[in-house]
């Protein structure tokens, strides 16, 4: 019975793989520009240096944005309203048409020969089968500007797997952009967002443009009470998911330096208080009082030697302009505490154990090459209930340390090439499939999972794309809890072709 | 004294140029919108460009104009009027059934312009290496008998001098085509474009 569930498990990490951190583009914006989707991308949703400065200026054009717009916006008031402010409402604008864009996902994926030789002789649970076709997202999205740079973005899917409206809220916030001159800063220093967003991570997992999702940015921390080195930890936040806060940030994604702070729900138990007796009873978000931390800097080095292309937008390469040769340089460190709620003998214990999750990042770009990765070390402090259950024992430290590192090549601009590696080490999970409690574990006996992943997409139209990826995983093996061999070696690799579209 | 004789000789040779030329006039139909219509090379004849150079203008994310026509020979010059890069270029000059080499003219700075002298007659469509969306096209004529029809495709090329001509009909969504014409006083010449 178990392996059943292992084998569910199994094709419901690959659904979600699959499907879960897949592109997004904003077809609205071609509408309102009247340009193509790869003004701003490269292979979508991956963003050339103008769709970064684009974004950065608060999703406009970076100069001159009233010139480029095919359909001009909304007064909302005079822009001499400014004048007689506070007598009147400061003016704004909408844009001129809806800025909807909705996009679909549908999949075909392809198991290993050997993907059921975990399952024990003469079962009759279902197998996973050879090939599988699988609908993905259907999404709405929805972003622009309503003057004075206040930005907006809003995206839910709403369906997933085929399922009718479980996708749920992606990102949704306000942004005020370059709020810095209301202060004298210098320009572009210091924005505002509010709402609930994807933490500013130096590779977006909510925009990837790979089938599957970078391992690392999924990693929990969830050990158990077991072994020699027990953990007390259960730590569901993974950098995937979305927070909700206020981050405060500067500089541009394109040149220089860029950096964000962020003051976000704590909520690492997966679970909230119902809320029936406060008001509004809308929904609690956080499950304790302490707000999680999250800052990220990163520096990129434009590399041409002319100092006029340097600092352009793009570069101004021979035949016409082009991403900067550069080099980009990053940090991060996110702080939060992870609450535990048990019984003790003298009523409910209560550990709030601290975990931070830091790393750096790189990424250079030559003419056609991207090669960039990340790496990234989890901590998590691990409190154990002491023998006479009144309180806790610091053990020893539940950590995990991974990254990834891809290659993208661009050979033609309808033609990307892709080379991955993945990689994750949790003491968590070594743990879990050493247990003595019965839980059997995918292994080898260790706690590194792995895999490459080479892929290729294909641009149909600038709005439709082909991709196909395939996961090659080391061998593994099930074992008993007494580390006894319980499966055939086997291989979990896996095909996946997708097909894209948004408009 | 002297300038007023030169006056009435300048308007006298004037009349006596326009009494031999004619017209060709006609409607390019099949198609909407604008088209070209120019008399291609006549054996024996050159003609020298004009020194002015017309002025295609990157703006808004557009060629403006959309289409151009200019004489063989003819230096255009293009300008980046917006605040973001651009880049033209064209992969091929149509030359009748004859592909002639396109030209990357690379990329500039907003308000720079770069010139290029067109020597081969024939169309080109330009584009933007940066926003895949912008289209113009340029026609060179290697005649000064052009002209750029209404939207109804009704048009009337003036000052042609008698003779036998082979007039072209371009539009950029559809095959070109080309009619002998005779033109005595006044020519003739209706086209059906296809795509």
């Amino acid at each position: 019975m178990r392996f059943t569930h292992w084998a569910l498990g199994f094709c419901l990490v690959g659904v979600v793989l699959a499907a879960g951190p897949y592109s997004q583009a904003i077809p609205a914006f071609s509408r309102q520009y009247g340009t193509s989707c790869s003004t701003c991308h490269v292979d979508f949703p991956k963003l050339n240096d103008f769709g970064k400065a684009f974004k950065d200026a608060g999703f406009k054009f970076p100069k001159d944005d009233e010139t480029f717009m095919k359909i001009p916006p909304v007064l909302l008031g005079a822009p001499a309203q400014k004048d007689i402010w506070p007598h009147s409402i400061w003016p704004g604008t909408l844009p001129g048409m809806p800025m909807i864009g909705l996009r679909f996902n549908t999949f075909f994926q392809v198991y290993g020969r050997n993907r059921n030789n975990f399952r024990p002789a003469n079962s009759t649970d279902p197998t996973i089968p050879r090939t599988d076709f699988q609908p993905g997202l259907f999404s709405i999205f929805t972003a622009g500007n309503f003057g004075s740079g206040i930005a907006f973005w809003v995206d839910d899917d709403f369906s997933v797997g085929g399922a009718n409206s479980n996708g749920g809220l992606g990102d949704g916030y306000l942004k005020f952009h370059n709020i810095g001159r209301l202060f004298k800063l210098p320009n572009d220093s210091l924005n505002l967002r509010i709402g609930q967003f994807e933490i500013d991570l130096p590779f977006s997992p909510a925009r990837s443009w790979n089938l599957s999702g970078w391992d690392i940015y999924d990693e929990a921390n969830f050990g158990a009470l077991n072994g020699a080195n027990p953990q007390n930890v259960n730590n569901s936040f993974a950098f995937s998911s979305p927070g909700q806060g206020v981050e405060i940030s500067g500089g541009h994604m394109y040149k220089g330096y860029h950096y964000s702070l962020a003051v976000l729900n704590q909520n690492t138990s997966g679970t909230t208080a119902p809320g029936d007796n406060v008001s509004p009873t809308v929904g609690i978000f956080s499950d304790s009082n302490f707000k999680d931390l999250y800052g990220r800097f990163q520096y990129r080095f434009n590399l041409e030697k002319d100092a006029a292309s340097r600092n352009e937008i793009q570069a101004a390469g021979p035949t016409g302009p082009r991403d900067h040769t550069y080099l980009q340089l990053g940090t991060f460190y996110f702080y939060g505490r992870s609450v535990q709620r048990t019984n003790g003998e003298s009523g409910v214990l209560v550990a709030r154990e601290p975990f931070y999750r830091t790393g750096g990042d790189f990424s250079f770009n030559y003419h056609n090459l991207n090669l960039f990765g990340l790496y990234m070390y989890g901590h998590d402090k691990n409190l154990l209930p002491n023998a006479d259950g009144t309180g806790f024992v610091s053990g020893v430290p539940a950590h995990f340390n991974g990254g990834f590192l891809e290659a993208d090549y661009l050979a033609l601009p309808w033609l990307m090439a892709i080379m991955r590696y993945d990689r994750v080490q949790s003491t968590a999970d070594f743990i879990n499939g050493q247990s003595g409690n019965s839980t059997n574990f995918f292994s080898p006996a260790g706690s590194t999972r792995d895999r490459i992943t080479p892929g290729v997409q294909f641009l149909i139209h600038a709005n439709i794309k082909a991709s196909f990826e395939y996961q090659i995983r080391p061998q593994q093996r099930v074992f008993d809890g007494d580390g006894n061999p319980a499966s055939s070696p086997f291989r979990t690799n896996q095909g996946v072709a997708g097909l894209e579209w948004v408009y | 004294m002297n300038r007023s004789i030169l006056s009435v000789l300048t308007a006298v040779m004037a009349i006596a140029v326009a009494a031999h030329a004619g017209s060709i006039s006609g409607k390019v139909s099949g198609v909407a919108g604008e088209s070209v219509v120019y008399v291609d090379t006549i054996a024996g004849k050159t003609f020298s460009a004009p020194a002015e150079h017309p002025v295609i203008d990157q703006r808004g994310l557009l060629f403006q104009p959309h289409i151009t026509v200019v004489l063989r020979g003819t230096t255009v010059e293009f300008r980046n009027s917006d605040n973001v890069a651009h880049n033209v270029f064209w992969p091929s000059i149509q030359q009748g059934a004859k592909k002639l080499p396109g030209k990357n003219l690379g990329t500039w700075p907003q308000g720079e312009k770069r010139p290029f002298k067109f020597d081969q007659a024939g169309a080109a469509a330009l584009l933007c290496n940066v926003h895949p969306e912008m289209a113009g096209y340029i026609v060179v004529s290697p005649t000064p008998y052009y002209v750029t029809t209404d939207n109804s495709g009704n048009y009337k090329i003036d000052g042609v001098p008698d003779g036998q001509y082979n007039v072209v009909a371009w539009h950029e969504g559809a095959k070109t085509q080309s009619k002998a014409v005779a033109v005595a006083g006044d020519g003739k010449a209706d086209f059906t474009l296809t795509k």
